[in-house]
């Protein structure tokens, strides 16, 4: 389960995240919708720890840390979070010089001590199942950007996380390659993996969301399922925002 | 009657330039790269440091040793050394003032290289787990070194050049036994170029050691 509590991050005098509170139960797909510097890809980014939140709670399967204003936390404490979630990148950032096999495998031998052969072998089979078995020894400037993105989903998930974030995973994406990356997270999702992700691509979240929040100013504006967001937002800002993307017809 | 001809001159000298080349110039290159490489490296991890004091004892040794003339090092460690109870031989103290200067070059080299590596490479490291220092071995300073080539590199072909200068502390490298050889034979404009020819030949086979390291890091291109 994953549980963030008055979660707050400043950066300088500007709080980009002011108080967000939101649970999520193992297995569900929670997508993040709102305008750009709403503050998704900081939450994102604050629950794998690559920004450290000024204050709240984040609870993510065992580990569990309390940020305060006050105190650096413990860098053991920060790893120990960092490693319940799995990062995907709006930019891919695969390591490029390593093979894709080698991007798969270096997470499972540097930090979880996986000796090589079932390292490689885990790695195959991530790597299979995103698509991509027959390119596991190309560098990833080899790749098209949609291949990139599926060994970046396979690295994330070669840690074996509790979590999946995704931050923006398409939008780098040319837009003939934006579905081979939604297929591959849509199939995910419907394996019961947990999953938060920030995107712009509302047809997908429709799909694949169980709940989507709607991030604005840094809080959340309005929760609720699929139907309702879409359907019945309760909020003025929501349908402000939807029918803002109607307008760019990415609905 | 039994003058010499230039060309005798010439090829009885080239055998002896050729020894001292290969007996002090290439392994005075070779020892002050070495060491100097290793402390470069770890100047820059240290400028890097999040640890200020240390960053701080770094830049200060960069400072000192890239505002003062190299020359001007070697007589303070061969010659002003002394008088404080410290006797260095020739040859090393040479290889000490030739491996500062290395160190403090090669270091903002090995810096720019790791601050160029993309902010998202760590991120991706730090994403899977990796502590700061996994990230660095693992993922930065690979992509650091071949970043790092052409410049250090060139830092070695001057090193090779450099070495000229243990001549003035007494190292009778290629240089100084071309001095010696002019001095007999007084032939200055002949047997200094072949002194400067047998430089170019030590920097030609360096510069293609150079290319082929080249090639192997470009086996994958950074994006």
């Amino acid at each position: 389960m994953i549980e963030v509590r008055e979660l707050t991050k400043s950066f300088g005098g500007t709080s980009v995240l002011r108080g967000i509170d939101l649970t999520l139960e193992q297995g569900q797909v929670l997508v993040v919708i709102g305008p750009s510097g709403s503050g998704k890809s900081t939450l994102l980014r604050c629950l794998n720890v690559l920004e450290v939140p000024t204050s709240g709670t984040v609870v993510i399967g065992k580990a569990r840390l309390e940020f305060r204003a006050d105190a650096k936390p413990r860098k053991a404490d920060v790893l120990a979070l960092r490693r319940q979630s799995g990062m995907v990148f709006q930019a891919y950032h695969l390591f490029p010089h390593f093979t894709a096999l080698q991007n798969v495998m270096e997470g499972q031998i540097t930090v979880r001590r996986t000796p090589k052969t079932e390292a490689r072998a885990k790695a195959l089979q991530l790597l299979a199942k995103v698509g991509l078995a027959d390119r596991a020894d190309a560098y990833p400037h080899q790749l098209s950007g949609g291949q990139q993105q599926r060994v970046g989903i396979a690295r994330a998930m070669s840690i074996d996380p509790e979590l999946l974030l995704f931050d923006e995973p398409t939008s780098a994406l040319d837009p003939e390659l934006v579905r081979e990356v939604l297929k591959v997270i849509r199939e995910l999702a419907e394996e019961g993996r947990t999953m938060m992700i920030v995107t712009h691509e509302m047809k997908f979240a429709r799909e694949v969301a169980d709940r989507i929040i709607l991030l604005d100013g840094g809080v959340i504006v309005e929760e609720g399922p699929p139907e309702q967001i879409f359907g019945q937002p309760r909020e003025e800002r929501t349908r402000q925002f939807l029918s803002l993307l109607l307008e760019q017809g990415s609905v | 009657m039994n003058e010499q001809t230039n060309l005798d001159i010439f090829t009885d000298s080239f055998l002896p330039l050729l020894q001292a080349g290969i007996a002090f110039t290439v392994p005075l290159t070779l020892i002050s790269f070495a060491l100097g490489l290793v402390l470069a490296m770890l100047t820059a991890l240290a400028r890097l440091s999040e640890f200020s004091p240390l960053a701080w004892v770094a830049g200060f040794y960069v400072w000192i040793i890239r505002g003062t003339p190299l020359l001007v090092q070697l007589f303070i460690i061969f010659y002003g050394l002394p008088s404080l109870g410290i006797l260095i031989d020739a040859f090393p103290a040479a290889v000490i003032g030739f491996t500062l200067s290395v160190g403090a070059y090669g270091s903002e080299i090995i810096r720019a290289a790791i601050v160029s590596i993309p902010k998202g490479q760590w991120e991706a490291a730090y994403s899977l787990g990796e502590t700061r220092l996994q990230a660095l071995r693992r993922i930065i300073l690979p992509q650091a070194a071949r970043v790092s080539v052409p410049p250090l590199s060139n830092s070695f072909i001057s090193l090779v050049k450099d070495t000229s200068l243990a001549a003035t502390v007494t190292v009778t490298e290629l240089f100084q036994k071309g001095q010696q050889i002019t001095a007999a034979v007084y032939e200055p404009l002949l047997i200094y170029c072949e002194v400067a020819l047998i430089y170019l030949i030590f920097c030609t086979v360096l510069a293609v050691l150079q290319r082929q390291l080249e090639r192997y890091f470009d086996r994958y291109s950074t994006v």
